[in-house]
């Protein structure tokens, strides 16, 4: 194949498109770039000075070299479905994609693990073993179309991570490219307990901001023999959520455990994948069992019967495998089904204690009215994950602003409860400014000094994470608000 | 008398009775310091390294002293800083089953006291009674029912930390889902105090199993592949062990009388479940092999014996010409069968006893060898020459202070030795908490 020619008189253009083979695998073309100016966090954009797109460890390492030689920020993307901003070249980077490292490169079912490249999507791990009866855990909204190398930046959650864990939990080691070029390996062979600082803990919700992982090692689980699904709708809040203390307070670890409010319902039932909830009740709770058939029906009239001690409206369980997945489809899609009540929403992803839920409901109602914007409430109730979506509408003059505004307040009303400001969607660049909530000074710094061993020249996704020292300008500055639709959430 | 500056310097910080000098002769684990400090707040803590990083002091930290035989080359330090005094839950939120507690609290207080709740803290680690939730934190030590329920990397959800300029730093939080900035937990779990001193640990908690059961499935041929298929058909099947334990014949005689390869199957469920279990395991396994199941109390009580076969670093040291060596070994999942095979070539060449049992779903093992001391070193460097050829590690746990001097108890450094080196550096410049403890002498 003849090799077309780079049309820059760019030296780094060139140099770097000599390192991937050329033409097809560099993006540096304005029109081309447009596409990479911002990943799932939609209200700020800026452009990559290039896409590169490498097809092994030796080709990132040579590409993190050169930049780091050269001073050129860089940073590594996937699939672009984070939330937070995390991928996007504020600094105008060389943006490093990983979606051609995309192989499985192993599955060991005895040793219950798989090594995959970076790119390699989520679900698709989950489908190619899923017929020998085994499943990779870890499973953001996203899936279908998400990174695993995403994932373990991001440390990414998903609705089975209450029984399961979240993405560290099952990462049993990584290969990196440091920010000089530097290839290790940490977690090696996925031997637990490899001696020295746990960097494979460290690494993972680092938000690219440490190294480049170029390959992961993941625990893979056998599939439960079986799985039940039950939906139950209140008339209140309070009773929705007592129900939720009462269902882990028995002893029962559900595989889900997961909780939307009244205008949540109204999206889901007005978007794509409606199942008929009542329209007036004020909660609902989706729950998922699972484990040994000849156990779980004990926990589902545990479950029936404590939701019917807290007033129940009704409370079903799935008759086969097509209504609970009709249930989860209809849950799954609930960030994006908000498009079907509002031409813009903000999602926002506070985690709070448990136990402090009807209380804080209460107060993000009252941040509802203050800015005067409806506020939806979908909420992974088992591990207290929750998810405020702040409906605005973008044309009006002003109303971007305020809906930042309401996200922001919500998490300061769920920090102030005890809790963080992010459980699953990342700091980023969106909630920079919102790690003063949780943190000191002197607990910000303790983390920005482990940067610096690792990419003391902080050429690797800068400006992420923390919060700038110098605070009101640059940060206003960045957020100024795009006037474009937001698009599809996903978690 | 030995320390009169040290001694009056501290004076200054804490009150003379919670102070203790050494006296008589070294102990034989070494780790110690010439002053023992017993600070009971953050605040004394603090102001204790603040002074030893400010005056070129060295800091030893002790909980319960059960890994007192654990890593370092040092007879002592300056100042040993006990946690003792560092006791006591500082809150239990039992609705959101999450603990805070001081990390000086014997680990085995909080389990009772999570009990009366249907509550536990889902690690399962050696010597309960003595070792402290910060210890086991420290140590980032975990037993073989890590297959069911993790370890502490999964179990820590926040830390408070007293890094040696004297800042109090919390990692984490208080929920049990958290990606706000880096996971600094993690940096401090296994980190052998090394970068700071924990003085106070949230966990997230698990239901106490409404029943319980342990099958013990002996093999009396011995055949180490007959084992592996077994186990990975339990492996492979919709079972959920907990624990899918391979004990040697020398341990499953000291546990359970039979002096044959043993796995310990742990099931943990409701009623209906467990039985269900242990009717599969029945009727799945092999023609020889027998089967043992101990329910609800006998299983407890075989557990808790378990816990206690390891040496203890905080017992009463008996003078004996006989030295014990605990060593922990990581291999890839079924690699523990090998491993195992190894301890039984090297039982049957050399007059030493080993004690060896492993995670045939985890790859850990723990591995107890007792003999001369010629014999333990050699069955170390024996075993380490094996298990680094499989790909794997090992880590010497509990070893007297003079042959610890002789080994390298963490192994080879790794090739990445640099990165942990630059984040003790960054967090440690002068080196004063639990120098030499830890990797490469870090």
């Amino acid at each position: 194949m003849a090799e077309r020619r780079i049309q820059s008189d760019d030296k780094h253009i060139q140099n770097l498109a000599a390192i991937v083979g050329g033409e097809h695998s560099i993006l540096y073309h304005k029109e081309d770039l447009i596409a990479y100016d911002c990943d799932g966090f939609t209200l700020h954009k800026h452009l990559p000075k290039a896409v590169v797109f490498p097809k092994n460890t030796e080709e990132v390492a040579k590409l993190v070299k050169y930049c780091s030689d050269n001073q050129l920020p860089f940073l590594a993307r996937g699939a672009g479905t984070g939330l937070s901003g995390g991928a996007i070249p504020i600094n105008g980077e060389v943006i490093i994609s990983l979606v051609r490292m995309k192989r499985l490169l192993n599955v060991d079912l005895e040793n219950r693990r798989a090594v995959v490249e970076p790119g390699y999507v989520n679900l698709k791990l989950t489908n190619s073993i899923s017929d020998k009866g085994y499943y990779y855990a870890p499973d953001p909204s996203s899936q279908y179309c998400c990174t695993i190398g995403g994932n373990v930046a991001e440390n990414a959650g998903g609705a089975h991570c209450l029984k399961y864990g979240v993405t560290t939990n099952h990462i049993l080691g990584l290969e990196v490219v440091l920010p000089n070029g530097e290839i290790i390996e940490i977690g090696k062979n996925g031997i637990l307990d490899t001696p020295g600082y746990d960097l494979l803990g460290l690494l993972t919700g680092s938000e690219g901001t440490l190294g480049i992982v170029t390959k992961i090692i993941v625990r893979i689980l056998k599939k439960p023999e079986a799985k039940q699904t039950i939906l139950a709708y209140f008339d209140k809040v309070s009773d929705g959520s007592q129900a939720v203390s009462d269902i882990i307070s028995a002893g029962i670890v559900p595989a889900a455990l997961e909780m939307m409010d009244k205008i949540a319902i109204e999206g889901v039932e007005a978007a794509a994948f409606p199942v008929g909830h009542p329209k007036d009740i004020e909660a609902m709770l989706l729950i998922e069992v699972d484990g040994i058939s000849a156990g779980i029906n004990d926990q589902i009239n545990q479950i029936l019967d404590l939701c019917k001690k807290r007033n129940v409206r009704e409370v079903k369980v799935a008759q086969n495998e097509q209504e609970s997945n009709r249930w989860w489809a209809n849950r799954k899609t609930g960030f994006g089904a908000m498009g079907a009540i509002s031409p813009d929403y903000l999602v926002q992803d506070g985690v709070i204690p448990r136990s402090k839920l009807p209380e804080v409901l209460d107060r993000i109602q009252k941040v509802s009215e203050e800015y005067g914007l409806r506020i939806a409430n979908i909420f992974h109730a088992g591990d207290g994950n929750l998810h405020p979506l702040v409906l605005f509408d973008a044309r009006i003059p002003g109303e971007s602003e305020k809906a930042l505004k309401a996200g922001s307040a919500c998490l300061k009303v769920c920090a102030d409860a005890g809790g963080t400001i992010t459980g699953e969607h990342g700091v980023g660049i969106e909630k920079k400014e919102e790690m003063r909530f949780v943190f000191t000074d002197e607990e910000i710094m303790a983390q920005t000094n482990i940067r610096e061993v690792f990419n003391p020249n902080n050429l690797l996704n800068a400006g992420k994470l923390f919060p700038t020292p110098a605070r009101c300008v640059e940060i206003k500055k960045e957020r100024k608000v795009s006037h474009e639709r937001r698009k599809v959430g996903t978690t | 008398m030995v320390q009169t500056d040290l001694l009056v310097d501290l004076k200054g910080i804490l009150p003379e009775e919670r102070m203790v000098e050494e006296e008589g002769e070294i102990h034989p684990l070494g780790n110690g310091g010439k002053i023992t400090v017993y600070p009971d707040s953050e605040e004394e803590i603090a102001k204790i390294l603040r002074y030893a990083n400010t005056h070129g002091k060295k800091i030893s930290i002790v909980g319960g002293g059960t890994k007192r035989g654990f890593g370092g080359g040092n007879e002592s330090a300056d100042i040993l800083l006990s946690l003792a005094n560092m006791n006591g839950i500082v809150e239990h939120t039992v609705g959101d089953m999450t603990l805070t507690v001081k990390a000086g609290t014997p680990f085995k207080d909080l389990q009772n006291a999570l009990a009366a709740h249907n509550q536990k803290i889902a690690l399962d680690v050696n010597w309960p009674g003595d070792a402290t939730i910060g210890g086991v934190i420290a140590a980032n030590d975990s037993g073989p029912k890590r297959l069911g329920y993790g370890s502490s990397r999964d179990a820590v959800i926040g830390l408070r930390v007293i890094y040696p300029d004297g800042t109090i730093i919390r990692t984490g939080g208080k929920v049990v889902k958290n990606v706000a900035g880096y996971d600094m937990n993690k940096l401090f779990i296994g980190s052998m105090g090394t970068l700071g001193v924990i003085s106070e640990v949230t966990l997230k908690l698990r239901p106490l199993p409404k029943y319980e059961s342990l099958v013990l499935l002996h093999f009396p041929n011995g055949d180490l592949q007959e084992i592996r298929s077994f186990a990975i058909k339990v492996l492979d099947s919709m079972l959920e062990p907990v624990a899918l334990e391979l004990l040697n014949p020398l341990l499953a005689e000291k546990l359970t009388g039979h002096h044959q390869y043993t796995l310990a199957i742990s099931f943990e469920d409701n009623e209906s479940s467990v039985h269900y279990q242990e009717e599969f395991i029945h009727k799945i396994q092999p023609e020889k092999s027998q089967i043992d199941i101990l329910s609800q109390n006998k299983a407890r009580a075989f557990w808790d014996q378990f816990y206690q076969i390891a040496p203890n670093g905080a017992a009463e040291f008996t003078d004996t010409q006989s030295i014990e060596a605990a060593l922990k070994i990581g291999v890839v999942n079924l690699d523990v069968l090998n491993v195992l095979r190894e301890v039984q070539l090297l039982q049957d060449s050399h007059p030493i006893s080993i004690l060896a049992h492993g995670g045939l779903g985890h790859g850990l093992c723990q591995v107890i060898v007792k003999g001369s001391s010629e014999e333990v070193l050699s069955a170390i460097q024996w075993l380490r020459n094996s298990v680094e050829r499989m790909g794997g590690y090992v880590v010497v746990k509990h070893l007297p202070l003079i042959l610890r001097q002789k080994i390298e108890v963490w192994g080879k450094k790794p090739s990445h030795f640099f990165l942990l080196e630059g984040i003790k550096n960054k967090i440690d410049p002068n080196g004063i908490l639990n120098q030499g403890r830890f990797v490469g002498g870090i």
